[in-house]
């Protein structure tokens, strides 16, 4: 059972986003002090962590987590704060951090991200070819394959694609896959992405092959093969 | 003020008057006492002819202008031509002065005693009429003088002192005014230099920028007023329909869904708002880095294609080589703003039309335009379509929250870029750029590809507006 804790200090914040780990399938605890979560997390009993960077009482969230770094505990930390500067996301990563979200966000981006935190842990990274269903992607080659026959990708689209691939059943944000094929982070408000997505999936589902690549809840998409 | 200046100014005047009326009358007065001086050798360097040369004195000067008499002990007369001793008690030594009476007036003499080995006294002493007649007419002159310098500088002190308290006075009764609601109002001006009428320029300055603000803020609650009012109102009125009429579990869903649609589109507002704000303030230079200019561009390019290609929109890009476009700068921030650029920029162009995206560095400046072919901005619109929330009219009914150029105007400030906006018959240009090392701005050279190259004079946003531009 995936143990998360959520710390958080305002307690009804902590209820909705305790309430969506669990509705995701999380067994959730809640700390809302820096103290409290030192206490708890010490233990390491927690598949991730999700950390609210202002904290009372003289330890914030920075400091929680660079002291559990210290003490070796190497569950992923995500990290909620107000402030969006790019600066301020590089201190929290850089004082350990795997991910970074600025309130308000929606449950499926969190959900997301802590799944994407979790599976990267256990999934190897050496492989040189990924494989779901009849899609193929050779990794050293950078070729896509449908049923043996070759795709022709844009350089963008391969990335999207890769990275679809390497969380095959997870949900993926637009946010998460702007970050990660573009490099930028900003929340987006238009939906280019998704013009970039139907392109793919057309020429992925070209000749009528079933849809591999689904959108969830207007939000996100997945990589699934086809049932 | 001036009332302290005017003292301090009289007294040093009275205070050299009398000091050079006293450096003179002693002067004058010493000169006397060392001519008495020299005459006194003659008669204490031979004590036993004193008498005969006081006789001898006395046949000489008859008129007594110089009074020398010797005097027994008990003050007898003994011999020369000062009859009496004088009325001052003779303190041997010390000079002293005294009047006899002659030609009906009291004549002033000037004199010293001596007192002889047999306790004669001799004294010596000089009329000193002329010194008396030139001490009045010194303290004549510099009464007159004093009353002269006196006059003006009371008519100065009045004249400065008036024209000082009317300006204040102008100054306080604009300040409350202004400070009663009447932004409009600027301090009274004069065409001076003085400190006074600096801080008076600064301060209307000031006021330039308060009136600029408040006029914005007054602008941005018109707009929000409509621009949140209408999304929390269908949401309120959705949420209240199904609560009426939907009986079934699916119906809620679907209402429910459509809440949370129409809430995150309102929360999206706000985070939007308060982003260009947190922009707006600053704080995010601190997250600098170096930055190419060009590569944002082509990503912001890449990124928009496929939605180009769909509207059969045009969508090119052109750019200097990496080198020269760098700059300082938060990436994530630049490309949200050029990307808002071409997002309108596509947005508002029919099809077939075209949008072309280019990076220049040119004779020092950088930056970046993004132009169109598109219907444009009118020209009363030009400075307005910066602000939060304002829509042009004609696109009221369109997608989109209205705050796309304001955030591309705050990325814009904190970045010390300029914005500005151009027509180019039909459509726009619209273009951030900032000097590298200063210098005069450029016309700018036509891009490579359509759409038409833009008029002649380039204009800021907050200037005189041009003619048309591109949609919002």
């Amino acid at each position: 059972m995936t143990r998360v804790l959520v710390v958080e200090d305002d307690a009804q914040t902590a209820a909705e986003i305790a309430a969506a780990l669990g509705d995701h399938g999380f067994e959730v605890e809640c700390a809302y002090t820096g103290q409290d979560a030192l206490d708890r997390a010490v233990a390491d009993r927690y598949s991730a962590i999700v950390l609210d960077r202002m904290l009372p009482g003289g330890i914030d969230g920075l400091t929680v987590l660079s002291t559990l770094r210290g003490l070796s505990v190497d569950a992923p930390v995500l990290i909620l704060s107000a402030l969006s500067a790019v600066d301020e996301r590089v201190r929290g990563l850089r004082a350990g951090g795997d991910d970074y979200l600025t309130k308000p966000f929606e449950s499926l981006e969190l959900t997301a991200r802590i799944e994407v935190l979790l599976r990267r842990r256990s999934v190897p990274d050496r492989e040189t070819m990924l494989r779901i269903g009849d899609l193929e992607v050779d990794l050293l080659k950078r070729e896509v394959k449908r049923g043996g026959k070759v795709i022709d990708l844009l350089p963008r689209e391969y990335r999207l694609l890769e990275y679809l691939m390497r969380h095959p059943g997870q949900v993926i944000t637009r946010t998460m896959l702007f970050e990660e094929v573009w490099s930028y982070r900003y929340d987006q408000r238009t939906n280019v992405i998704d013009v970039h997505m139907g392109k793919l999936r057309r020429k992925l589902d070209e000749g009528g092959l079933p849809s591999m690549i689904h959108t969830v809840r207007g939000s996100g998409y997945i990589l699934r093969a086809p049932d | 003020m001036s009332v302290l200046f005017l003292a301090l100014f009289g007294v040093s005047s009275v205070v050299f008057f009398g000091f050079t009326y006293w450096q003179a009358t002693s002067y004058l007065n010493s000169s006397v006492d060392h001519w008495i001086a020299r005459d006194s050798a003659a008669y204490l360097t031979a004590p036993g002819e004193i008498v005969q040369r006081l006789q001898l004195h006395a046949e000489r000067d008859p008129d007594a202008w110089r009074p020398f008499g010797l005097f027994d002990a008990s003050g007898r007369f003994i011999a020369g031509n000062l009859k009496s001793l004088p009325e001052k008690p003779t303190s041997v030594g010390h000079y002293f002065e005294y009047k006899l009476p002659r030609n009906g007036k009291d004549a002033p003499f000037r004199g010293v005693g001596y007192r002889m080995p047999n306790d004669d006294i001799l004294i010596l002493s000089y009329n000193v009429n002329e010194i008396y007649g030139f001490k009045h007419l010194l303290l004549d002159a510099m009464a007159w003088g004093g009353i002269m310098v006196f006059g003006v500088g009371i008519a100065g002190a009045i004249i400065t002192g008036l024209g000082a308290v009317r300006q204040i006075n102008g100054i306080t009764g604009a300040v409350e005014r202004i400070v009663t609601g009447n932004l409009a109002e600027r301090l009274p001006t004069r065409r001076g230099a003085g400190d006074l009428d600096r801080l008076v320029y600064l301060v209307n300055g000031m006021l330039d920028d308060i009136e600029r603000l408040m006029r914005e803020v007054k602008g941005v609650t018109d707009d929000i007023a409509h621009d949140l009012r209408t999304p929390l109102t269908r949401l309120l009125g959705g949420l209240e329909r199904a609560r009426r009429r939907t009986t079934s579990a699916d119906e809620y869903a679907r209402a429910v869904d459509a809440a949370i649609a129409e809430t995150k589109a309102v929360l999206g507002t706000f985070s939007a708002l308060l982003r260009i704000a947190e922009v707006e303030d600053g704080a995010r230079r601190a997250g600098f880095m170096r930055i190419d200019l060009g590569q944002i561009a082509a990503d912001v390019v890449e990124f928009h294609a496929p939605v180009a290609e769909e509207r059969g929109v045009s969508l090119s890009f052109d750019t200097d080589a990496p080198a020269l476009t760098q700059m300082s700068g938060d990436p994530s921030l630049m490309f949200e703003a050029v990307s808002n650029l071409v997002d309108n920029a596509i947005k508002f162009s029919p099809m077939g039309g075209c949008v072309a995206v280019r990076t220049f560095s040119y004779k020092g400046r950088i930056g970046v335009t993004v132009s169109d072919n598109g219907p444009g901005i009118p020209a009363d619109e030009r400075e307005a379509v910066l602000r939060r929330f304002h829509r042009l009219e004609k696109s009221r009914h369109t997608a989109g929250s209205g705050l796309g150029l304001s955030l591309v105007a705050a990325v814009a400030k904190l970045h010390g870029l300029s914005l500005t906006i151009d027509s180019s018959y039909p459509g726009s240009c619209v273009t951030l750029e900032r000097e590298q090392q200063g210098g005069q701005v450029p016309a700018l050279p036509a891009p490579a590809s359509a759409p038409p190259a833009q008029t002649g004079t380039r204009e800021r946003a907050e200037g005189e507006p041009h003619a048309v531009s591109s949609g919002v």
